[in-house]
């Protein structure tokens, strides 16, 4: 996923979609806005951006799980499959990126990309419904999709990558 | 300057405003984890030296505590799953790259070793109990027979349980406090350091008494130079590190780290063993709830703090 911080404008459209369509339940959310101020008056920096689970290259929470229900599927997204997991934290404790929580049905819960979307070919919920169109999804595997694209010719950084995750959200800058 | 704020209220329960995830159950059971795996890991080897008539607290005692303490341990890790129906799910699968895997198939094998060394002792140590039941006979004519296989299954078990609480914690660079390679060694010297203590209470000869005292000390020692270690891996560190060392120098968490772990449960017990080794009188209850309440307390500074710790970005 490629995120525009230039074109975002904080409006939370893509964390009320994912609540809605993952039937997230109230008082939770499985990708939120930020908002960093850099600098000192007058020299004073704003950056807004959407964030969610990294679905990392090097997942320390697939690694961590003790029963394999954190795992990868083939395209790289990192799921949960609920009914093998014991709600043990681990996984909590070992994102960077603080990026999962305790569903109050016990088990842990984070983004999925919308996976159940992707498999009917449609984009993830978030991504559809950005107003700024400021989210991407594709394939960073195939050198002509939008993502890649967008990598070979815009500046970018990735969230904490002295983590050693190989976090797979890019943001614009 | 950098300020950052949740425009969209994130407002994760037990992640915001800090994490919160494991909560004191996974303090006490890490302890308890550690004093069982001393206490076994000494009986096993003061067995297989030969020294069970000489050492009956190490051998024959002190294990008593550790059934009770692993007891303790998966009740509070249990306690604090929060998808407890399917916790069966650990023993599906052994997964070499989870320490919590590991930690549960050790806990799962050494529970019942823990069970029967301390049932094969039983009668010898409680002559007044009598077994009118032919089961319960043959599990400990089983059990005294098998004592040599269980104290070499101990000696491994009872290393790898130990060094598990502390590789369970340090396994995740996510939390700066944490990942640090020394907590292993850390932990587990801590857990033997707790054991002794307990053997040196109930330690019944001379010769025990005085052994025991001597390996208290060295394993205090060898505490605080790992603890001391321990502080120079943040100081070297990178930033996050550097961040996370704040609690425990100056923060939140100073006086429980460096109050009661390091001077109430280190060096205070450290002068009262010294004094002990050179045939002073002093009681020793003293020194052994001062070491055991300062093991109990590293387990809580470790998994408090370290959960207030992360990456910066």
């Amino acid at each position: 996923m490629v995120i525009d911080t230039l074109k975002c404008v904080g409006c939370s459209d893509c964390v009320v979609a994912c609540q809605t369509e993952n039937d997230v339940p109230i008082g939770y959310c499985r990708d939120w806005i930020t908002e960093t101020v850099n600098g000192e008056y007058p020299n004073v920096e704003l950056e807004l951006k959407s964030e969610r689970c990294n679905h990392c290259e090097n997942a320390p929470c697939v690694r961590c799980c003790p029963t394999g229900a954190s795992h990868k599927i083939e395209g790289g997204i990192v799921l949960v499959t609920y009914n093998d997991c014991i709600g043990c934290g681990a996984c909590i404790e070992s994102c960077p990126y603080d990026a999962r929580f305790q569903h109050p049905d016990g088990y842990i819960d984070k983004c999925t990309f919308c996976h159940h979307r992707l498999e009917k070919g449609q984009q993830p919920a978030c991504v559809d419904v950005c107003p700024t169109k400021c989210m991407y999804f594709g394939d960073l595997d195939n050198p002509y999709s939008v993502v890649s694209k967008l990598l070979k010719t815009r500046n970018y950084k990735l969230l904490a990558p002295e983590a050693g995750t190989k976090p797979h959200v890019y943001y614009l800058i | 300057m950098q300020e950052e704020l949740f425009v969209s209220g994130r407002d994760l329960p037990n992640i915001d405003p800090y994490l919160s995830v494991w909560h004191w159950p996974i303090s006490v059971d890490l302890f308890f984890g550690g004093l069982a795996a001393g206490l076994l890991f000494f009986a096993a080897l003061f067995y297989l030296l030969g020294k069970e008539k000489e050492m009956p607290a190490a051998v024959k005692l002190g294990p008593i505590v550790a059934p009770i303490g692993i007891t303790i341990a998966l009740i509070c890790l249990f306690y604090d799953l929060t998808h407890k129906l399917y916790f069966w799910k650990l023993y599906l699968t052994f997964r070499i790259e989870s320490p919590m895997s590991f930690g549960s198939w050790v806990l799962l094998f050494i529970t019942p070793i823990s069970f029967l060394w301390v049932f094969s002792y039983l009668r010898e140590i409680f002559p007044s109990i009598n077994f009118n039941n032919r089961l319960l006979i043959s599990i400990e004519s089983f059990a005294i027979n098998k004592r040599r296989i269980m104290a070499i299954l101990l000696i491994p078990l009872s290393i790898s349980l130990g060094i598990y609480t502390g590789i369970l914690l340090s396994a995740f660079n996510a939390r700066p406090l944490w990942n640090n390679a020394i907590l292993g060694p850390l932990f587990l010297t801590s857990g033997l350091t707790t054991a002794s203590a307990i053997v040196v209470y109930l330690a019944k000869t001379t010769i025990e008494l005085k052994l025991f005292n001597k390996i208290l000390l060295g394993l205090l020692i060898t505490q605080l130079f790992l603890m001391t270690h321990m502080i120079l891996g943040y100081f070297a560190g990178s930033e996050v590190q550097l961040e996370a060392l704040k609690l425990i120098t100056g923060g939140e968490f100073t006086f429980l780290f460096f109050g009661v772990v390091i001077i109430l449960g280190l060096i205070v017990p450290s002068i009262f063993i010294v004094f002990k080794i050179y045939n002073y009188k002093i009681p020793l209850i003293i020194p052994v709830l001062l070491i055991l309440l300062g093991g109990l307390a590293f387990r809580f500074v470790m998994v408090d703090a370290g959960q207030l710790t992360r990456y910066l970005y």
